[in-house]
C-alpha cells in the first residue's frame, strides 16, 4: 500500500517533469523552424534630396554600420556601404577624382563601389535606394 | 471512462497487445544480478536517436557546398534562433557516443559476455564501432573549417603507406588529388545517408542476435561462474525468477540516459568548446597548414603509433593487426570462465592494453 | 558477413593518421630572400628584422614596397620593373604613404611633417624600418621623443590617449576571446579597426587640442562596440543558467526514476 501511494508520487513528478521537458524542447525547434522576420523595414533610412547635391556625398548611419549616398556629376543615385571591404576602415569620398578612398591603406573604388586599386577584396555593398517627393529612401 | 475502457477492448482483440505487453516487456525476465552497465546499450540507442534529430535539423540550413559550407555552419551558430544548441548537441553528442561505446565495449570484455554463443553480437558490435568512427571522420570533414579540411587531409594521407594502390586509393577517397570541393561531397553522401542507414541495420541486427540468445548472466555475486552454452542446438537464455524488463529494468535505462543527459547538458551549455580548437572557427584555407593539427581524441592512439613507427606501413600494419584481433577476440579466446577475477592472463591483458591506449592517446595529445 | 567486416576494419586501417609537412605560412614567396636571407650586414639583416613584423604576419612582402619582380630572379631588381631601393630620407613619408594614405596626410599637416627634411623625423624614426610593429602608445615615449625634443608635450598628448588606447586593446582582447569560439564578430572586429586607425592618425597631427576633441567621438563609437560585447556576454551568462536548469532537471529525473525503481525492487525481494 505504502509502495503505491509512494509509486502514484513519484509517477505524477516525472510526468510533470516530462511535460515540462517537453515543453522547453518544444520552443527551441519551433524557434529553429520558425520562418525568419525580414528586419528590412526596420533599417530606411530617409535623407532629403537637397542634401546631397551633385558630385556630393553624404556619410550617415545604416543598421548599425556606417554608409554612404553618392550623388554622381551625372546625377545617379547611389547608395553603398561605406566599410571598406579590406579591412573595415570607413572610406572617404574624394570629389575632384569622384571615387572612394580607404585612408588606411589606398583602396580605390569608383562612385558604383568597384575596387579601382588596393587591397579591397570585393566592391562595396550596395544598398537599394529610391526617391519620392523630395526625399531619398535608402534600404 | 467506460468509453475508454471499450475502446482499448476494441484495440485488444484485433491486435492483442496484452499478449505482446506480457511476453516482451513484463514477462521478459532479465538476470537477478544485472547491473547497469547493461543499461548503456540503451543509452547509445537514445544517443543515435538524438544523432539523427539533430542531423536532420542541421540539414535544414547547412549547405554541402565547398563555397558555402563554412558560412552555413556559422550561420546556424550565429544567426538561427538555437542553432548553436543544435549543432552544440550534434557535435558533443557525436564525441559522447564514441565514449559510451567504448565503455560499453569494455563492460562486455570484462564480463566475458562476448562469448559463444554471442560472437555474432560482439561481432556486430564491432562493426557498429567502425561505423561510428567513420560517421565521426566524415561530418569532422562538414563545417569546411581549418581543422576540418588538415584533419581529414591528414587521414585521407595515411592511406598512402598502402603498398601499389595507396596512392591511387588516396586519390580515390579524396575525390581528386587533394582534399577539396569533390571530397567535402562523398563526405557528406556517407555521412548523412550510407553510414547512418548502415548503422541503423547493423543496431537492427545487434538487437535481434540479443534477443535471439537472451541477456547474458553477469558473472558477479555467482557461485559457478562458467560458460553454460553446448552448443549442440540452439537455446535461448532464460532467467526464470528474474527482474521484468518492464517496469524495473526499463527504470534502470531510463536512470542511466538522465545521469548521461545531465553530463551532456554541462558539457554542451558550460564547455563545448572543450572538443573545438580554435581552428575549428576559421575557414578552411588549402594554402595555409594550422600550426598543431590533431585527429579527435578517440583517433589521437592510432595517430601516434603512426608517428612512434619509422615505417608508416609497419604502423598502419600494427593497428589494422590490433583492430583485426579484437574483432576475432570471441573465436580466439574460447575459455568457458567468464569472471574476470578468475580470468588473471585476460585480466591483466586488457588492463594493460587499455593502459597502452590511454597512454597512446596521452601521447598523441601532448606530442 | 565476415568478408564485409574485414572490409570495415581494412577501411579503419586506412583512416589512419599521419604529420604531413606543413605548407610554408609564407604564402607571398618572392624569390627576394633566396638571396638575402643569406646575406651578411646590411643586405640580410632586412629580411630577418621584417620577418617578425607586421607586414609579415599580414603578407606584405618585399615587393610590395619595394616593386620590382617578385617572381623572376634575374630581373628582380630590374627599375624597368618597378624596383625601388632605400628611398632618400625626404622620401620616405611617401613611400610608406603610397598605402598608408590617411596617415601620411596627417602627418604633412603636423609639426613633425612640416620638419621634414630640416631635422625632422619620417616614420621609421619611430615605427623603424623593417621591423614595423603593430602601432601602439608605447611608441610614444621619453627615449625615442626627447632624440630630437623634451618630452612634455609629447606626454601631454600620450596622457590624453592613454584611457581610450586602454579601452582598445580591453575591446580587442574580448574580441579576441569571442573569436576563438567561433562567435560571429566580423562586423565587431571592423568597427574596432575603423577606430583604432581613426584614433592612432590622429597622433600624426601632434596637436594636444585635436586629440582631445576627436577623443569623446572616439569614445562614443567604442562605446558602441562594449554594448555589443555586453550584449553577447549576456547571452553567454543566459546559456550557462539554462545549462544549470536543465543539468538540474536531468539529475531530478535520474533520482526519481531511482526512487520509483526501488519500489519495484522491494516488492520483488519479499
Amino acid at each position: 500500500m505504502e509502495n503505491n501511494s509512494r509509486r502514484t508520487f513519484l509517477g505524477l513528478c516525472l510526468g510533470g517533469l516530462a511535460v515540462g521537458a517537453a515543453a522547453s524542447a518544444t520552443y527551441p525547434l519551433y524557434r529553429y523552424l520558425a520562418p525568419r522576420q525580414a528586419d528590412t523595414n526596420a533599417g530606411k533610412v530617409v535623407i532629403p534630396e537637397k542634401d546631397v547635391p551633385l558630385g556630393e556625398a553624404k556619410f550617415f548611419e545604416f543598421a548599425g554600420a556606417a554608409a554612404v549616398l553618392v550623388r554622381t556629376t551625372k546625377g545617379e543615385l547611389i547608395a553603398l556601404s561605406a566599410v571598406c571591404t579590406h579591412l573595415g576602415c570607413i572610406v572617404q569620398w574624394e570629389k575632384d577624382k569622384q571615387s572612394f578612398l580607404c585612408p588606411c591603406h589606398a583602396g580605390y573604388y569608383t562612385a558604383e563601389g568597384t575596387v579601382i586599386s588596393g587591397p579591397p577584396p570585393r566592391p562595396l555593398p550596395k544598398l537599394p535606394v529610391s526617391v519620392a517627393d523630395g526625399s531619398i529612401t535608402i534600404g | 471512462m467506460n468509453l475508454l475502457k471499450k475502446l482499448f477492448d476494441w484495440i485488444e482483440v484485433r491486435v492483442g497487445a496484452s499478449e505482446l505487453v506480457e511476453k516482451q516487456l513484463t514477462g521478459y525476465l532479465l538476470p537477478r544480478n544485472i547491473n547497469a552497465w547493461y543499461s548503456l546499450g540503451s543509452v547509445l540507442l537514445f544517443i543515435f536517436v538524438l544523432q539523427v534529430v539533430t542531423g536532420i535539423l542541421l540539414l535544414i540550413y547547412y549547405v554541402p557546398d565547398a563555397e558555402k559550407a563554412y558560412s552555413s555552419v556559422s550561420h546556424i551558430m550565429n544567426n538561427v534562433p538555437y542553432g548553436w544548441m543544435i549543432r552544440m548537441f550534434h557535435a558533443v553528442g557525436s564525441n559522447m557516443m564514441v565514449l559510451v561505446l567504448l565503455l560499453h565495449m569494455i563492460s562486455v570484455l570484462f564480463m566475458g559476455s562476448y562469448k559463444k554463443p554471442r560472437e555474432l553480437n560482439w561481432l556486430t558490435g564491432f562493426m557498429l564501432l567502425t561505423l561510428v568512427q567513420g560517421i565521426s571522420l566524415t561530418g569532422y570533414l562538414l563545417p569546411w573549417s581549418q581543422l576540418s579540411f588538415w584533419a581529414t587531409t591528414v587521414a585521407t594521407n595515411s592511406a598512402n603507406a598502402i603498398p601499389v594502390i595507396g596512392p591511387h586509393l588516396v586519390e580515390f577517397l579524396r575525390g581528386g588529388k587533394l582534399v577539396g570541393a569533390h571530397t567535402l561531397g562523398r563526405f557528406f553522401a556517407l555521412h548523412v545517408a550510407v553510414i547512418p542507414v548502415a548503422i541503423a541495420g547493423l543496431i537492427g541486427a545487434h538487437l535481434f542476435f540479443l534477443k535471439r540468445t537472451g541477456v547474458s548472466t553477469p558473472p558477479f555475486g555467482q557461485k559457478e561462474t562458467g560458460n553454460q552454452w553446448q552448443g549442440d542446438s540452439y537455446r535461448h537464455e532464460d532467467h526464470p525468477g528474474g527482474i521484468p524488463f518492464f517496469p524495473n529494468f526499463m527504470l534502470e535505462d531510463l536512470r542511466s540516459i538522465s545521469i548521461y543527459l545531465a553530463l551532456f547538458f554541462a558539457v554542451v551549455f558550460f564547455n563545448p568548446y572543450l572538443f573545438f580548437p580554435s581552428s575549428a572557427f576559421v575557414p578552411a584555407n588549402p594554402y595555409v597548414t594550422p600550426a598543431h593539427i590533431k585527429p579527435e581524441w578517440y583517433f589521437l592512439a592510432n595517430y601516434q603509433i603512426l608517428k612512434i613507427f619509422p615505417n608508416e606501413l609497419i604502423g598502419l600494419a600494427v593497428q589494422g593487426a590490433a583492430m583485426t584481433f579484437l574483432a576475432l577476440l570471441p573465436f580466439i579466446d574460447r575459455g568457458k570462465e567468464k569472471h574476470p577475477l578468475k580470468r588473471p592472463l585476460f585480466l591483466a591483458c586488457t588492463v594493460i592494453g587499455l593502459l597502452v591506449w590511454l597512454a597512446l592517446t596521452v601521447w598523441g595529445h601532448y606530442s | 558477413m565476415l568478408a564485409w567486416f574485414f572490409s570495415g576494419a581494412f577501411l579503419i586501417g586506412v583512416v589512419l593518421f599521419q604529420p604531413i609537412p606543413a605548407v610554408s605560412a609564407e604564402t607571398t614567396d618572392t624569390v627576394c630572400y633566396e638571396c638575402h636571407g643569406n646575406m651578411p650586414g646590411t643586405l640580410g639583416e632586412p629580411v630577418k628584422l621584417w620577418r617578425s613584423s607586421i607586414h609579415a604576419e599580414n603578407g606584405i612582402s618585399c615587393h610590395s614596397c619595394h616593386g620590382g619582380d617578385s617572381k623572376d630572379m634575374a630581373n628582380a631588381m630590374s627599375r624597368d620593373r618597378g624596383f625601388l631601393g632605400v628611398p632618400k630620407e625626404k622620401d620616405i613619408p611617401a613611400f610608406c604613404g603610397r598605402c598608408h594614405v590617411g596617415v601620411l596626410k596627417d602627418f604633412k599637416a603636423s609639426a613633425h611633417g612640416r620638419a621634414l627634411g630640416k631635422g625632422g623625423p619620417t616614420c621609421v624614426s619611430c615605427h623603424g624600418n623593417h621591423h614595423v610593429l603593430k602601432a601602439s602608445l608605447e611608441l610614444i615615449n621619453e627615449k625615442s621623443c626627447s632624440r630630437c625634443h623634451s618630452y612634455d608635450r609629447a606626454k601631454v598628448i600620450k596622457t590624453a590617449m592613454q584611457d581610450t588606447e586602454k579601452l582598445i586593446v580591453d575591446i580587442e582582447g574580448r574580441i579576441a576571446a569571442y573569436k576563438k569560439i567561433g562567435a560571429d564578430i566580423d562586423r565587431l572586429e571592423k568597427g574596432l579597426f575603423a577606430v583604432r586607425n581613426h584614433f592612432h592618425s590622429l597622433f600624426h597631427n601632434v596637436d594636444v587640442e585635436k586629440v582631445k576633441k576627436e577623443a569623446s567621438q572616439i569614445q562614443s563609437d567604442l562605446k558602441k562596440l562594449e554594448e555589443t560585447l555586453a550584449k553577447m556576454d549576456r547571452t553567454q551568462q543566459r546559456r550557462k543558467i539554462a545549462g544549470v536548469v536543465t543539468v538540474a532537471v536531468a539529475l531530478l529525473a535520474a533520482l526519481l526514476f531511482h526512487l520509483l525503481g526501488k519500489t519495484f525492487k522491494h516488492e520483488k525481494d519479499v
